[in-house]
């Protein structure tokens, strides 16, 4: 139910170009030819914002990625350009102290991304090559995944956050999300959920206050925003149950069972070797060097990075939220039709008709393109979908959300593990239990605890513990502060039971069945009536604010008007269940002579229209922000996509630290693999 | 931290000598005494496998794998009492041995062995 007119919201394309250029204005300050030296982990998000050849262009001659051992270089210019690191900083001094000892001469540029650092400036300083080096940094903030996705693409930020307690991702993050006001004005409102999640929203206010007594006469920092309406602000530790599930969307599954890193996916050559005229588009920075087309002959299937990106995969743009029981069909249909579209030419017979055909030809090949490779992809998902260890996994999932005889499911959990099922699946399905039941009986913990080891191997007993600190894996009854399931699931209807797939009323068909708790919470500030007529136990709450209307009328389904941001209000007490801080900050115009608005007119202000009505004026929409710190999945995604189809007025604007899913967040708090022993 | 020693140690010695630490530093706080165990097991596991790749005058790799794994190799090899060894030392509960076992019947197509399952 697409109602709503093809309004964009607001227009990142801005932020893209602000960290092209950005890119650009660092390279040119280093004059002639040079060297780049790239640290691995940024490979991936400079390639969403630049190509190789703009590289060239602006006189990098070779690139190395950052790694220990010498470096040589026949440039004399050579540009690092890595995270903040410690490890970086010491590779780097001791690869500048290898050209000294050998009487090489280099000019080195050092560019930090995103921030220069006092701790990095000390262990140079240490190395004693500080003063060698031109140090730079590079603001590489929010790059837009798509048009309505932002991503600080840090991989970690979970694990840095709520397991080793350093918040620099969170200063990061407020940096980035200072740049997004200082490009579209203030948020009005500041409405959270979570201890990190208030710890950054504190400093966004702090920032801001910083700012005006710099500038105080800043216009973005003074007034509130006219097309952003609020800043939601989740971090990932209240909901980690939503990670913890299978995702069931198209996008989300492929992350799960195929992978997708920083929206590149690897598929077999095949399936796209045809299809050069789509590959030349996509950038290929973090590719290890393009895989030459296939010849027939050769059997063995190379693997090739795609970059899965609605902008230039329309078909992609259809099936990416759908949920996956729904895309096979959904791609028949599309194949069926675009014969159909080919056949047309048979019809065709006058010449204008011909040469219409003719035009439209170029649509249908690339089209044609994308349906192959979405079909080749399904094709590779479909028998991952149909293991036992799959629909074991999934079943436990939903047992447990429903709180349906959870000792049977813990028993089918024991069983993968004697059956060796996948790490990665035994894990979330343990926290899984550990958080929807409350903690594990310590007897059965242990037990547990000792089975995974002498399977998986001893290895493993760091991440173990770390999963307990994070309370994701704890001892029945679990002392810390816990979510308190039942009554979520009772007042947020987090367990929708007849949902539909094919034409989804409610957020819940992204995991068939399970609303993401994070979402709800969202809803909650931004799509009341739709939670509302959820606790009131409605059947379908497909009409979002007033949904009884929409019923009513049938097909002919009015899309409602988005209401304006009312904080948590009407769903404080349930929200305030939830373990983390909860909080509704108004940022008030200052310094432009309005000082003392109170927190009603606020509002108003903000959403009213010249006339001073508190409704949206007609055809405005606004945008709210929401930001995931900690990252967030592909289904969440889906489902705030879903819900600004369901309201007029109000678009989504998703940011988050990074794209995560159970595995990867399980994967970041792993420690590095053993060395392997010599003997 | 101890144990990331021990991960970062390629020598058998040092890697045992890491884990053992790693254990007795577990051992002192009461809470984690199943850590401890756990590192006490490991420790005798490693020094397990060192006689079990003497035996096999290292032509069968055995340090690094876990338990199961150990069992299985120990299987596929043709030496099922050393693997009826660990499973008591070990204490490996028979749902996931007999699992173990199949598997490695299975692999090493020892179709009498299966039969006499």
């Amino acid at each position: 139910p697409a109602a709503d007119s093809s309004d964009p919201g607001v227009d990142v394309g801005v932020l893209k170009q602000l960290a092209k250029t950005g890119l650009v204005e660092a390279l040119n300050a280093v004059p002639g030819g040079k060297t780049l030296v790239l640290d691995p982990t940024l490979a991936g998000p400079l390639g969403l914002v630049t190509e190789v050849s703009l590289l060239k262009q602006h006189g990098v001659d070779k690139m190395f990625w950052l790694e220990a051992g010498a470096l040589s270089s026949q440039s004399q210019n050579i540009v690092y350009l890595c995270r903040p690191q410690i490890r970086w900083m010491k590779i780097i001094a001791q690869q500048i102290k290898l050209h000294t000892a050998s009487s090489e001469r280099h000019s080195y540029t050092l560019l930090l991304v995103p921030r220069r650092t006092i701790l990095c400036d000390r262990i140079l300083e240490e190395e004693g090559v500080f003063g060698d080096i031109t140090l730079g940094q590079l603001k590489l903030e929010f790059i837009p995944l798509e048009e309505d996705v932002l991503s600080l693409e840090m991989e970690n930020t979970y694990r840095e956050v709520f397991l080793d307690g350093d918040n620099t991702a969170i200063y990061y993050s407020a940096q980035a999300l200072m740049t997004v006001q200082q490009a579209f004005g203030l948020f009005p409102r500041i409405i959270g959920k979570g201890d990190a999640a208030k710890r950054l929203a504190d400093l966004l206010l702090r920032m801001r206050q910083a700012g005006l007594a710099d500038d105080p006469t800043s216009p973005a920092l003074s007034l509130p925003s006219t097309v952003l309406d609020a800043l939601v602000v989740v971090d990932r530790a209240v909901d980690m149950i939503t990670p913890l599930c299978t995702q069931l969307t198209y996008q989300g599954l492929i992350d799960e069972l195929v992978g997708i890193k920083n929206s590149y996916v690897e598929v077999d050559a095949s399936l796209l070797s045809t299809a050069p005229q789509q590959m030349s588009g996509a950038p290929s920075l973090p590719a290890p060097g393009p895989t030459p087309a296939l010849g027939p002959s050769s059997a063995q299937p190379k693997k090739k990075k795609h970059l899965l990106q609605a902008s230039s995969d329309a078909v992609f743009t259809d099936l990416r939220d759908e949920n996956f029981s729904v895309v096979g069909a959904h791609l028949n249909r599309l194949a069926k039709r675009l014969n159909e579209d080919y056949e047309g030419r048979h019809r065709a017979q006058t010449v204008e008709q011909l040469r219409d055909f003719v035009g439209k030809l170029g649509g249908l090949q690339s089209e044609h393109l994308a349906l192959r490779l979405h079909t080749g992809l399904s094709e590779q998902i479909v028998p991952m979908t149909q293991t036992e260890v799959f629909n074991k996994s999934l079943e436990v999932q939903q047992n447990l959300i429903a709180g349906y005889d959870v000792n049977a499911q813990f028993s089918t959990i024991e069983d993968l593990i004697n059956r060796e099922a996948p790490l990665h699946v035994v894990l979330r399905l343990l926290c899984l239990y550990s958080i929807t039941v409350g903690g594990i009986k310590p007897k059965q913990l242990e037990n547990t605890k000792r089975e995974i080891l002498q399977t998986y191997g001893y290895q493993y007993l760091t991440l173990l513990l770390h999963l307990s600190s994070l309370n994701l894996l704890l001892k029945a009854p679990a002392p810390a502060p816990h979510l308190p399931l039942p009554s979520l699931r009772k007042h947020l209807r987090l367990l929708v039971d007849d949902v539909s797939e094919q034409a989804p009323t409610d957020i819940a068909y992204v995991y068939s069945g399970y609303a993401p708790l994070s979402i709800r919470l969202v809803q909650c500030v931004t799509m009341k009536p739709a939670v509302v007529a959820a606790e009131m136990g409605e059947k379908a709450v497909g009409g979002g604010s007033g949904g009884g209307e929409a019923q009513k009328e049938g097909t002919l389904k009015v899309v409602p008007r988005a209401h304006p941001i009312m904080g948590w209000k009407g769903f404080d007490e349930i929200v305030r269940s939830v373990p983390g801080e909860t909080f509704d900050e108004v940022q008030r115009p200052e310094g432009d002579g309005t000082g003392k608005v109170d927190r009603e007119s606020a509002r108003h202000r903000l959403s009213a229209g010249a006339d001073g009505r508190i409704v949206l004026p007609k055809g405005h929409s606004t945008t709210t922000v929401v930001f995931f710190l900690g990252g967030c999945t592909y289904t969440e995604i889906a489902a705030l996509r879903w819900m600004s189809r369901q309201t007029r007025g109000r678009k989504y604007l998703i940011c988050t630290t990074s794209i995560v899913n159970g595995s990867s967040l399980i994967d970041s708090l792993s420690p590095a693999p053993w060395a392997p022993i010599t003997t | 931290l101890k144990l990331q020693e021990a991960s970062e140690a390629t020598d058998m010695v040092d890697r045992t000598a890491a884990i053992r630490a790693a254990g007795k530093s577990f051992s002192e706080d009461k809470d984690r005494a199943f850590e401890a165990r756990m590192m006490d097991e490991y420790a005798k596991l490693l020094l397990l496998q060192q006689t079990l790749e003497k035996d096999a005058d290292g032509r069968v790799p055995f340090i690094g794998l876990s338990v199961n794994e150990t069992i299985y190799k120990c299987i596929t090899t043709g030496q099922s009492k050393k693997a009826d060894r660990v499973r008591s030392d070990w204490k490996v509960p028979d749902k996931r041995f007999w699992y173990i076992k199949l598997h490695a019947l299975t692999e090493s197509r020892d179709w009498e062995g299966l039969d006499a399952f």
